[in-house]
């Protein structure tokens, strides 16, 4: 499953794909302070990145797919995703 | 394991798309006509993507994906049209019936296998 | 032969004749839009799968001829006799092409003139409508760098704004900026923008567009895109293109310099531009500038014509293909590097102009409208339900058709339970008027019913094309194997039928084709031998006849010789002596319908032996229908089927033996009648009975179905007079009773096996009906005689 989804924490695991965002965002609407580990995520798709925009869950555990640590988590976080290893010259 | 559905009329293009996608590992289902994918589609066939021609009988591209968006588990299924060069308005079209994007005839491999990367997550 | 291209030459020839059908109708009747784009369908399938292969002359002459059936759909172009000649000739050179393919698996070296000329012809009418502009070619720039900043740069990090800004001035280099806000409901297009954003090659940065106010969580709708996002890569414009193509109205591309990303940082106006870079600033995935759009059309317009008209060469031609790389720059189509020769150009030329949107034909106005307007426009369309013109039309279930077919069945099966109660009325309370009322009552259902039928029969109903639609490639296939030329006509393709009809028609017409294919019809040689036109003709005609439809297939073969057909039938020991002498042709060729009769001396691979006329008779039989064949030696065979318009509903007469009763068919039934027993005459071991003069063999039912009954020898007896085969039989019956509309159900279990019966049927007083199978039951009367 893409998705596990705990008391607390929900795993976002492998490729999240349009059809997992209904369930996201039922559990982020009912689940108080939660939390959610991206760490084997590979990636998600726009309906969830925009669920965790707007419910603002805390991040437990950052992915280690390149793009979404470089790129998208400073997004999530509140900043631009500019990372400043990739503002090198050309 | 990702399912391919192709809707042509032209069996030498089911085939030869067929071929190529049966290749790279993709199951394949293929349908002659809108109406005849339609019918898959409702015998709960569910496939990750749909590749159709615009110009067939029986029910047109365009007719398909409009109504196939409506079909059960489809709502989210990547769809796209095989176009020529020069339907630059079927593809506005297509678009507003719902579809994905389109490949441009003739269809080699880089070019199908490159798009299903690009459309379909994880594929 | 490599399958696929054997696969595209037997889809080539279904494409081309449809191809030249369509032509031909079309000259007839030229404003035939349905003909047009049946056409203009066909060629373009045929271009479709003609560029699988290495077949470049192929490709670019069907190209051309599908442009020119384009102009002629759009209402461009009308279509005049010389555009149909050039047509005609452009697919007839395809023929003869396709058949030098066939054998040798390459097309001839005489291919690329000769499809020169062609295309030259072809895309004449197209080139010539283009007014040339007056002003000189060198009207637009290629895209250049923008001074301005767009107002959503600030989606970034100042900070890294400005380092990035600092080392572009450094590097006299330039970085492109994208902004992407997919529309709200482009999830349910299957469009994931994250997935998009994150195939942006050298991506420099990312920024995030945020809707101006969230709604609350409660109302939030989670399949309703709110996000965007904004971009920095040091890909090319044209990556950015190809990688946003799908999406080209949600995207905007700009490629800036450091000193413009610094006046945007520091708020400060663009210098201002000379006049002579006054083409777009911003780089638009399509050509979205109406006025960039039109130069390079009119460009483009130019070019084709100097190249179609003076073939020009050299430092001429390098200057035409200058332009033509301009304008489609300016039309923001990739990059293609194309060989400085005239064909090559040509064929740019003519696919830039395809793509390009509505090139206008009047000169521009003085105000094109802002794109602005025209987007708005576009994504209004995408929430459009989709106005629609002319009739509505509704696309419904099979299913549910048959559903509804299934109740105005048992409807049906209810209104007959009327007549019964009626009847009851009558006998068991004694209530005439109570009888009679029931019946009025009946007899207003009765009509609402049938119309409801009718309607619902309409629904169900197709046009015969769907059964013949297999032919052409049929036809096409089995005489090349025979090496025979045979030309298919069909006619009264739209004469409709219910769709369980054309379904059970097509194995019969398939037998019957293939057996004129294969016995009929006779090689090129042996026609020509004998004064006849090489090529055979086979007609498929299908014609309504009140509640029937009558399809013919009818060939100009040499026909069947009823003397051979005889002695075969004799050897076979088919026939008597005394029938070989006795029979006329007619009945002689009837011969051929009985079951283990052949005529072809030798057994052929495609009609067999065995599986012969006689399975086509006995399918059509269940289907209710008759099969008759009429031959004139040396001049052709037809056969024609008789087929109900519909099988959901049979009308039967219901009779009755040894107090079971029993359907027959209406469409059988001659007439009723009532014969002193002393009349009943006995000729050669068989009952007769003298009707108007002609002596009718009459038939026991209950001896035949094997059940006691005695009839009475002092009353009348009932006959009912059934006609099979243009003979005529009389049953005899207990008793007489009404007709009724039954819906026949195919049979099951035991008596499934019983050939006798050819169906059950419910009646309206819950009784089950056996329908009877006329044909088995005389054979079983022959056979218990």
């Amino acid at each position: 499953m893409p998705l596990e989804l705990n008391e607390h924490t929900a795993s976002l695991i492998d490729v999240v794909t349009v059809d997992e965002v209904e369930s996201l965002v039922a559990w982020l609407r009912t689940t108080s302070k939660p939390k959610v580990n991206l760490r084997r995520c590979n990636h998600m798709h726009t309906g969830a990145l925009q669920a965790l925009l707007l419910f603002q869950p805390r991040i437990s555990s950052t992915p280690t797919d390149a793009f979404l640590a470089t790129q998208v988590l400073p997004l999530l976080r509140g900043s631009s995703g500019v990372s400043s290893a990739e503002s090198e010259p050309p | 394991m990702t399912t391919v559905m192709l809707v042509d009329d032209s069996a030498t293009m089911l085939m030869s798309l067929k071929s190529i996608l049966t290749k790279a590992g993709y199951t394949v289902e293929t349908a002659g006509h809108g109406k005849e994918a339609m019918d898959k589609l409702a015998k709960g066939v569910k496939p990750n993507l749909i590749i159709s021609d615009v110009n067939m009988p029986q029910m047109d591209g365009i007719t398909f994906v409009r109504e196939a968006r409506k079909a059960p588990g489809m709502r989210f299924t990547p769809m796209l049209m095989l176009t020529t060069e020069s339907e630059q308005t079927k593809r506005n079209e297509a678009k507003s019936a719902g579809a994905t994007g389109w490949l441009v005839k003739p269809v080699g491999p880089d070019q199908l296998l490159g798009v299903i990367k690009q459309v379909v997550p994880g594929a | 032969m490599n399958p696929l291209l054997a696969q595209f030459l037997a889809e080539a020839a279904d494409l081309l004749t449809s191809v030249d059908e369509g032509l031909l109708q079309l000259e007839r009747d030229p404003g035939d839009p349905e003909l047009v784009n049946e056409v203009f369908r066909a060629a373009h399938t045929f271009k479709g799968s003609s560029g699988l292969f290495d077949f470049p002359e192929l490709t670019r002459l069907t190209h051309a001829a599908e442009d020119l059936l384009d102009a002629v759909r759009s209402g461009r172009l009308a279509l005049d006799s010389g555009m149909t000649d050039d047509l005609l000739a452009a697919f007839d050179l395809i023929r003869g092409w396709l058949a030098y393919v066939t054998t040798h698996e390459q097309l001839p070296a005489t291919a690329g003139p000769a499809a020169q000329s062609l295309i030259t012809k072809l895309r004449g009418p197209l080139g010539g409508e283009q007014a040339a502009p007056d002003d000189s070619a060198s009207a637009v720039a290629p895209t250049a760098v923008s001074d301005s900043a767009p107002g959503w740069l600030s989606a970034f990090e100042t900070e890294w704004l400005e380092s990035t800004a600092s080392w572009l001035v450094t590097t006299s280099a330039t970085i492109r900026f994208a902004r992407y806000t997919p529309d709200e409901g482009c999830f349910f297009r299957a469009e994931d923008p994250l997935h998009l954003v994150r195939q942006v090659p050298a991506l420099a940065g990312l920024g995030l567009i945020q809707p101006f106010e969230w709604p609350p969580p409660e109302t939030y709708d989670e399949y309703q895109c709110l996000i965007g996002f904004v971009l920095a890569t040091r890909a090319a414009v044209g990556e950015l293109n190809h990688l946003f193509r799908y999406v080209p109205d949600q995207v905007e591309i700009v490629e800036l310099d450091g000193a413009a990303i610094r006046r945007h940082l520091s708020g400060e106006e663009p210098p201002p531009r000379p006049a002579q870079a006054a083409a777009e600033a911003v780089v638009q995935s399509q050509a979205q500038n109406l006025e960039l759009a039109r130069d390079a059309y009119a460009i483009l317009a130019a070019a084709q014509r100097s190249l179609t008209a003076d073939s020009p060469s050299g430092a001429r031609l390098s200057s035409v293909a200058h332009s033509v790389a301009a304008a489609a720059a300016a039309l923001g189509a990739p990059a293609e590097t194309v060989e400085p020769d005239v064909e090559a150009l040509t064929a740019r030329v003519a696919t830039l102009l395809a793509e390009t949107p509505a090139a206008p034909e009047e000169p521009p106005p003085a105000a094109p409208p802002p794109p602005v307007e025209r987007a708005t426009a576009d994504r209004g369309r995408a929430d459009d339900p989709g106005g629609q013109v002319g009739t509505r039309i509704l696309k419904v279930d099979q299913e549910k058709v048959d559903h509804l077919m299934e109740l105005v069945g048992e409807l049906n099966v209810a209104k007959n339970g009327l007549t019964f109660l009626a009847d009851a009325a009558e006998e068991e309370f004694g209530s005439r008027v109570l009888g009679r009322r029931i019946k009025d009552q009946y007899s207003g259902l009765h009509r609402i019913a049938e119309e409801l039928q009718a309607a619902v029969m309409d629904v169900r109903m197709l046009p015969l094309s769907v059964a013949f639609s297999r032919f052409p490639r049929l036809i096409r296939d089995l005489s090349r194997r025979l090496d025979k030329t045979v030309e298919l006509v069909t006619e009264g393709d739209d004469t409709m039928a219910d769709k369980d009809v054309i379904e059970a028609l097509g194995d019969p017409l398939v037998h019957l084709v293939r057996n004129s294919l294969d016995h009929g019809i006779e090689t090129s040689a042996e026609r020509v031998a004998a004064g006849k036109a090489p090529a055979a003709r086979i007609t498929l005609t299908a014609v309504a006849d009140g509640d029937a439809v009558i399809v013919e297939i009818a060939d100009d073969g040499r026909g069947i010789d009823p003397d051979k057909v005889k002695r075969k039938a004799y050897e076979k020991g088919l026939i008597s002596e005394d029938e070989l002498e006795a029979l006329t042709e007619t009945d002689a060729v009837d011969l051929i319908f009985r079951p283990g009769f052949s005529t072809a001396d030798q057994v052929s691979d495609l009609s067999g032996r065995g599986v012969g006329m006689d399975a086509v008779r006995a399918s059509v039989e269940k289907l209710g229908g008759t099969v008759t064949m009429r031959s004139q030696p040396g001049r052709g065979t037809s056969t024609r089927l008789r087929l109900p318009l519909s099988m959901a509903v049979t009308q039967v007469m219901v009779v009755s033996v040894a107090g079971q009763r029993f359907g027959i068919p209406v469409d059988l039934v001659v007439e009723t009648v009532r014969v002193p027993a002393a009349e009943i005459g006995r000729v050669l071991h068989q009952d007769v009975v003298v009707l108007r003069g002609e002596v009718v063999p009459v038939i026991d039912l209950a001896r035949v179905l094997d059940m006691p009954w005695t009839p009475d020898p002092a009353a009348d007896q009932r006959v009912l007079i059934v006609s099979l085969h243009g003979q005529r039989v009389g049953l005899l019956v207990e008793q007489f009773h009404r007709e009724v509309d039954v819906i026949l159900k195919p049979m099951e279990g035991l008596l499934a096996y019983a050939g006798e019966f050819s169906g059950t049927a419910l009646l309206g007083d819950g009784l089950v009906l056996l329908v009877l199978n006329m044909k088995e039951v005389l054979s079983l009367a022959a056979r218990t005689q």
